[in-house]
C-alpha cells in the first residue's frame, strides 16, 4: 500500500469513527459494513454524505456503490476515484 | 415419547388456534363495523387494535393450556402514558403475539410476508401496520409520525428477522430516526424463553416459561443528541445487556 492509499484508508476510517463512533479496532478491510459494523441502508446514505464531505467529491450517483460490502471495498472505491482523476481531496 | 407428546401438543394447539381464529375474527370485524357507525373512524380504529390485542392475549395465555406461560413485567418507573416506541428483540414466530402483553393501543412494524398471510395480512393492513420493506422511508416516517401524534404506540423488531437463538442480530435504524424526529419515549422490550415456541424452521411448540420484560423507557432528553446509528446500538445494548444478566440467573 503506497502513501496515498494509506491516507485514503486513514480518512475513510476517520469517517466511521467520527460519524458512527465505531471503535478503530473494528475497522479492518475485511469487515462487512452491514454485518460486522452494523450499518443499514439508511446509514449508508449518511455514510455517503460523510465521505462526500470528507473527500470533497460527489459519489452519490455512482453505480459502484451498490457493490460495496466491506470496508476494503470502500477503500478500493475511493482509491479508484483517485486513479480516475476525480478532484479528490486527500489532505485534511 | 417426548417427541410424540410435543407433536400431539402442537397439533392440539394449532387446532385450538384455528378454531378460535375462525370464531373470533368475524365477531371482531362485526363489532368494529358496528363501532364505526356510532363512534367514528379514530375510535373504531382504537377498538379494532385493542380487539387484535385481546385476540393475541388469548392465544398466548389461554390456548397453550398452561404448558406455555407468559410472564409480563413492566419495569417502567416514570410516565406510563402513551405513545411509546416499543423496540423488541426477535427470536421466534410467536413474538408478534407476545406483544399482546402490552396494555396499549399499538401497531406493529412488519416485514413483507405477514401481509401476505390470509386473515392476518388483512388484519395487519386494516389496523394500519407499517410494511417497512414496501414503504419508502419518507412514507414510513410520515405514517409513523402521524400514528404517534394520535397516541398510538409502535412496536418494532429492528433485527428484521427471527434470530432463532439467544444471539441478537444487528438493528435496522428506520424507527430510531422517527424517534429522533418526534422525541417519543423508546421502551426496550426483552423477549426471553421463546426461542423454541416454535423454533426457527419448525412448527413444534415446546412448553416454556416466556418472559416479556418492558424496560424503563429512554426519554427524549436522554437520547436527543445521539445519531440514529448510535441510538439504535444503544437500545440494542440495553436489551442485550438485560437479557444476558437475566438469562444467567
Amino acid at each position: 500500500m503506497n502513501m496515498a492509499d494509506v491516507v485514503v484508508k486513514k480518512m475513510v476510517d476517520e469517517v466511521f469513527i467520527e460519524s458512527f463512533e465505531i471503535e478503530p479496532a473494528k475497522l479492518v478491510p475485511g469487515a462487512n459494513i452491514f454485518i460486522d459494523l452494523g450499518l443499514d441502508s439508511l446509514d449508508i446514505v449518511d455514510l455517503v454524505v460523510a465521505l462526500q464531505k470528507k473527500f470533497k467529491i460527489q459519489i452519490r450517483s455512482d453505480e459502484r456503490l451498490r457493490n460495496i460490502r466491506t470496508l476494503g471495498d470502500i477503500y478500493a472505491f475511493i482509491e479508484a476515484l483517485k486513479t480516475e482523476g476525480s478532484d479528490l481531496k486527500t489532505k485534511d | 415419547m417426548k417427541k410424540t407428546f410435543l407433536i400431539s401438543y402442537s397439533l392440539l394447539f394449532y387446532f385450538l388456534f384455528f378454531v378460535f381464529t375462525l370464531v373470533f375474527i368475524p365477531l371482531m370485524f362485526l363489532g368494529v363495523a358496528a363501532t364505526r357507525l356510532f363512534l367514528g373512524q379514530r375510535r373504531a380504529m382504537e377498538r379494532f387494535r385493542r380487539a387484535i390485542n385481546h385476540y393475541g392475549w388469548v392465544i398466548i395465555n389461554l390456548l397453550p393450556l398452561g404448558l406455555i406461560r407468559v410472564n409480563y413485567k413492566d419495569l417502567e418507573t416514570g410516565d406510563r402514558r402513551p405513545p411509546f416506541i416499543f423496540v423488541a428483540n426477535h427470536r421466534a414466530a410467536s413474538d408478534p403475539f407476545l406483544m399482546a402483553s402490552l396494555p396499549y393501543e399499538c401497531i406493529q412494524v412488519v416485514n413483507v410476508w405477514p401481509f401476505k398471510l390470509p386473515i392476518f395480512g388483512n388484519l395487519a393492513a386494516l389496523a394500519g401496520y407499517l410494511n417497512v420493506r414496501r414503504l419508502p422511508f419518507e412514507e414510513f416516517r410520515s405514517r409513523a409520525v402521524k400514528l404517534l401524534s394520535q397516541g398510538v404506540s409502535i412496536i418494532v423488531f429492528p433485527e428484521g428477522t427471527r434470530s432463532g437463538s439467544k444471539v441478537m442480530g444487528q438493528f435496522h435504524g428506520a424507527i430510531f430516526r422517527v424517534a429522533l424526529e418526534t422525541g417519543a419515549p423508546i421502551a426496550p422490550i426483552c423477549l426471553m424463553g421463546n426461542e423454541r415456541t416454535p423454533a426457527k424452521g419448525s412448527f413444534i411448540m415446546e412448553p416454556a416459561l416466556i418472559r416479556v420484560h418492558k424496560l424503563a423507557a429512554l426519554r427524549k432528553d436522554q437520547y436527543q443528541t445521539f445519531s440514529p446509528f448510535k441510538l439504535k446500538n444503544h437500545v440494542r445494548d440495553l436489551i442485550a445487556g438485560y437479557i444476558a444478566a437475566t438469562e444467567v440467573q
